[in-house]
């Protein structure tokens, strides 16, 4: 039986063909034993490509019939209630996608609902790289170039939604020229440019339509490819625990293992997509009916990932505003609109560098941090989740006044407070729990578990009887790093002279920074494992004493 | 509960628990819940009713009762109700025709509800209106030709103390049964006349998007305002009541006399919108109450995304250390 080992004759001569010629023997192997580690939250960026994949196979689809042109035509599809309505040609092949070409609706809900849950699992994905610390040493370029496919899907959202020239889709790029206006001086000329003349114009749905099938995402792509090709290279990061170390991956070999799980887990999302488009209706043009110019309506908002775009333009003052030699300079569009949205990515983009500076870590990182061994990280995280979380409700404030009759200005007042209280309470919230955490996580490497048994001692007390953890829960506990800053380090050269540059107000700044950053922390240094009196109940328990 | 006591350390146990939970209160609260208003004002797609049918004297009981305290026994209005004098009678007809009048506090904006008096009374009160307190022929009249709302069945239904026998009330109540279907199928009628009357759609969509739909959303189903005021739903109001809102200008709405609209283009607008209202949901059976993009982000990560996750967790699940 020592032949099963062995692949089928056809096979052999396939495969040795392709060898002879390419030696492609060594690498397969290799690539087909790389190691994936085994925690759902690695999973995260695979529904994101997963989607994205579902994104492009749909988009094709649609491409076959939708014409971005924005002539006027009357319609006469067999859509019976728009019928000889005046409407652009995009909308009403958009409507014969929906009403005339089988399975088209669908497709058009699947691909509208993938593009939610793309945006949503890229964001989830960005917070678990986030909060796990994995954007540090070696991978700063591959956070970089994911905040910049987390911006050009937003855009990339945005221009397809534009594009079937509804009601809500005219209003969006409304707002979106309203953004551009606001730049002072070059505002008008760029809308100018883009709209070919006057909002609407003719051409714009014809330029997004570009920019939506072809630019954006053919750099959506490239971004996503060096994305993976940089990860295959350094590997994913690890959670702490036996065996795992900076040097070692340890996980389920790409083949047969984990291919068989990625690929259940790509119909798996499809799946849920495909469920979604089935019985929930999403973005139903065909009753929005077509956008006109004098069309304005309430109750609607752009797509989520817009939203918080949408929430500071409502919520900023509009007190700001001013003029200058006649010219207005529209601070409570500029800011908000652009603002928001360069806040959000530049912060993103800036931190792995702030936070190497700060720490002076040069180290590369191979282990990700558990986010409560890094508490002024998680912290700021959060804070930052809930500033966004913030403005994304304001987006939608005229809903949230309707729905639970708040009044709408009562709710303006609110966020505005929110926005700035929410995220310094979740900073100092998150830390304490984090810290919380920490102690308990020293408790259990002291103590061991509590195992759920009460035991009465002889003396009449009741203790619930702990349990030494597994070696693995050891290792985890073990392996927490002391987070330290070289600015703290006394650096003085060899005659005891300070370095010039740590007495600089630069170097001042950085010494606070890294003392705020680092004074916070549990440690497990001196911890014994299993050295807790409480471990020792169930065998002292005839001796009594405690 | 041994069964129970056995699972209770069970690594789904809090989930079910937490299932368990949230499945009760949601049944608990449909059952509680109070139903939405289902009945409605009666008026039939008729006539005005005739001198006749109508009790002035009767008329001005029911205006000293539920009126007069705010709006004066005369009808010029006090400190808490305005003058009624030149608002005319459509005005009348839709403040309690659905509900606002009488309101129970005048500080605040009123919803709707059920019409506190009889269809009845409301003629009455009508009547006394336009003979007693109407300035001359000021303000709108009640559109008695655009449809109002259905007949109910209650209201044809007779009443047993009239009848001497079981079998003559049955037969009362048969014919009663009769009248009731002949009533709706004419109201039914008249409803699909006046709505497929209006044939332009564009007409209807452009003047609904450019006038109504700012405030009470592009499907009619309302929308916040200011100053803790709203656009109130209007997928109950009958065409009637829409017509009569344009009107009169009920609230902060801006009033769009027959001039501004015509009464041709006002059933263009109410066609409409209430046919995109009794237009099916063709992209699936869950509309999201036509909410739009809010809710569609909501279920976008609540139940899209959060399935994915959780079937992520599902399949790297692993034996957790201490089982």
């Amino acid at each position: 039986m020592s032949k099963t080992t062995q692949a089928p004759k056809a096979l052999r001569g396939v495969g040795n063909f392709i060898d002879d010629r390419f030696h492609l023997a060594k690498t397969g192997e290799k690539n087909l034993r790389k190691v994936f580690p085994n925690h759902w939250s690695f999973m995260l960026g695979e529904i994101a490509l997963y989607s994205f994949i579902i994104l492009l196979l749909t988009g094709v689809f649609l491409t076959l019939w939708f014409k971005p042109s924005m002539a006027e035509i009357v319609y006469d599809g067999s859509y019976e209630r728009l019928q000889g309505v005046e409407m652009s040609e995009a909308y009403a092949s958009t409507l014969y996608i929906d009403f005339d070409v089988r399975g088209g609706f669908l497709v058009r809900q699947i691909h509208h609902w993938a593009a939610l849950i793309f945006v949503a699992s890229l964001v989830v994905h960005a917070l678990r790289v986030f909060f796990t610390g994995a954007f540090r040493k070696p991978r700063e370029i591959n956070w970089l170039i994911g905040v910049a496919i987390f911006a050009i899907a937003m855009i990339e959202g945005l221009f397809g939604y534009s594009l079937p020239d509804d009601l809500p889709s005219g209003m969006g790029v409304r707002i979106l020229q309203g953004v551009m206006l606001a730049l002072p001086v070059v505002g008008t000329y760029i809308s100018m440019f883009l709209f070919g003349g006057e909002f609407p114009g003719d051409v714009i749905i014809a330029r997004l339509y570009m920019l939506h099938i072809l630019l954006l995402p053919a750099i959506l792509l490239a971004l996503i490819v060096a994305h993976f090709m940089i990860l295959w290279h350094q590997k994913h990061t690890q959670y702490p625990g036996t065996g795992k170390s900076n040097r070692t991956v340890v996980g389920t070999p790409m083949w047969p293992g984990f291919a068989i799980k990625a690929g259940g887990f790509f119909f798996f999302t499809f799946a849920v997509i495909a469920g979604l488009s089935g019985f929930v209706q999403i973005n139903p043009i065909h009753l929005f009916g077509p956008f006109t110019p004098t069309s304005i309506t309430s109750g609607l908002q752009p797509d989520w990932y817009m939203g918080f775009m949408e929430g500071a333009l409502r919520i900023f003052p509009n007190t700001l505003d001013f003029q200058i030699f006649g010219y207005a300079v529209p601070v409570a569009v500029l800011v908000p609109g652009l603002g928001a949205m360069g806040l959000l990515f530049g912060v993103m983009g800036v931190w792995p560098f702030l936070e190497a500076w700060i720490t002076g870590d040069k180290r590369a990182h191979n282990v990700a941090d558990r986010p409560r061994n890094a508490p002024v990280r998680t912290g700021l995280g959060v804070a930052a989740v809930v500033a966004y979380g913030v403005l994304w409700l304001a987006g939608s404030n005229d809903i949230l006044s309707e729905t639970f009759s708040i009044n709408l200005y009562l709710t303006t007042y609110i966020f505005r407070v929110l926005f700035i209280v929410g995220p310094i309470v979740a900073f100092i919230v998150t830390k304490r729990i984090c810290l919380g955490l920490q102690r308990r996580d020293r408790e259990t490497l002291e103590h061991g578990y509590e195992s759920g048994t009460i035991r009465q001692l002889s003396g009449g007390e009741f203790v619930e009887v702990h349990k030494e953890s597994s070696q693995d829960t050891v290792d985890v506990l073990q392996s927490k790093p002391t987070i330290t800053s070289t600015a703290l380090v006394e650096d003085t050269d060899d005659k005891g002279v300070e370095n010039p540059e740590a007495r600089k107000a630069k170097g001042r700044f950085r010494r606070a920074l890294a003392h705020w950053y680092t004074k916070d922390n549990v440690s497990v240094d001196d911890v014994e494992p299993h050295s807790g009196h409480h471990l020792h109940h169930s065998e002292s328990e005839s001796s009594g004493a405690h | 509960m041994k069964w129970i006591t056995a699972r209770r350390r069970h690594p789904l146990a809090g989930y079910a628990v937490v299932i368990l939970a949230l499945a009760l209160f949601g049944v608990g609260y449909a059952a509680l819940a109070p139903t939405s208003d289902q009945a409605q004002a009666q008026t039939l797609a008729a006539e005005a009713p005739s001198p006749d049918d109508v009790d002035i004297a009767e008329g001005k009981t029911v205006f000293d009762q539920t009126c007069a305290s705010c709006h004066g026994l005369d009808g010029s209005g006090s400190d808490t109700g305005p003058d009624l004098r030149e608002v005319g009678s459509a005005a009348i007809d839709f403040q309690v025709s659905t509900g606002r009048m009488p309101s129970v506090n005048p500080d605040v904006q009123m919803p709707r509800r059920d019409m506190v008096m009889s269809e009845q009374d409301l003629d009455h009160l009508i009547a006394y209106y336009n003979a007693e307190i109407r300035d001359g022929e000021s303000g709108a009249d009640v559109p008695y030709g655009i449809p109002g709302s259905a007949p109910q069945p209650e209201d044809f239904e007779p009443n047993r103390a009239d009848y001497d026998s079981e079998e003559a009330f049955d037969e009362a109540e048969e014919e009663a049964h009769t009248e009731y279907e002949a009533a709706l199928a004419e109201y039914e009628a008249a409803y699909d006349e006046y709505i497929e009357g209006a044939d332009d759609t564009e007409m209807g969509m452009q003047l609904y998007l450019t006038n109504c739909a700012h405030c009470h959303g592009w499907s009619g189903g309302g929308g916040a305002l200011t100053d803790g005021r709203w656009a109130p739903e209007i997928h109950e109001a009958t065409p009637r009541e829409i017509y009569e809102a344009m009107v009169t200008g009920p609230g902060a709405m801006p009033m769009f006399n027959d001039m501004v609209i015509t009464s041709d283009e006002k059933q263009e607008l109410i066609s409409y919108v209430k046919t995109l209202q009794a237009e099916p949901n063709a992209g699936g059976i869950f509309d999201l109450e036509r909410v739009g993009q809010v809710a569609e982000g909501f279920i976008s990560w609540t139940i899209g995304l959060a399935l994915i996750v959780a079937c992520a967790i599902w399949i790297t699940a692993k034996q957790r250390a201490h089982d």
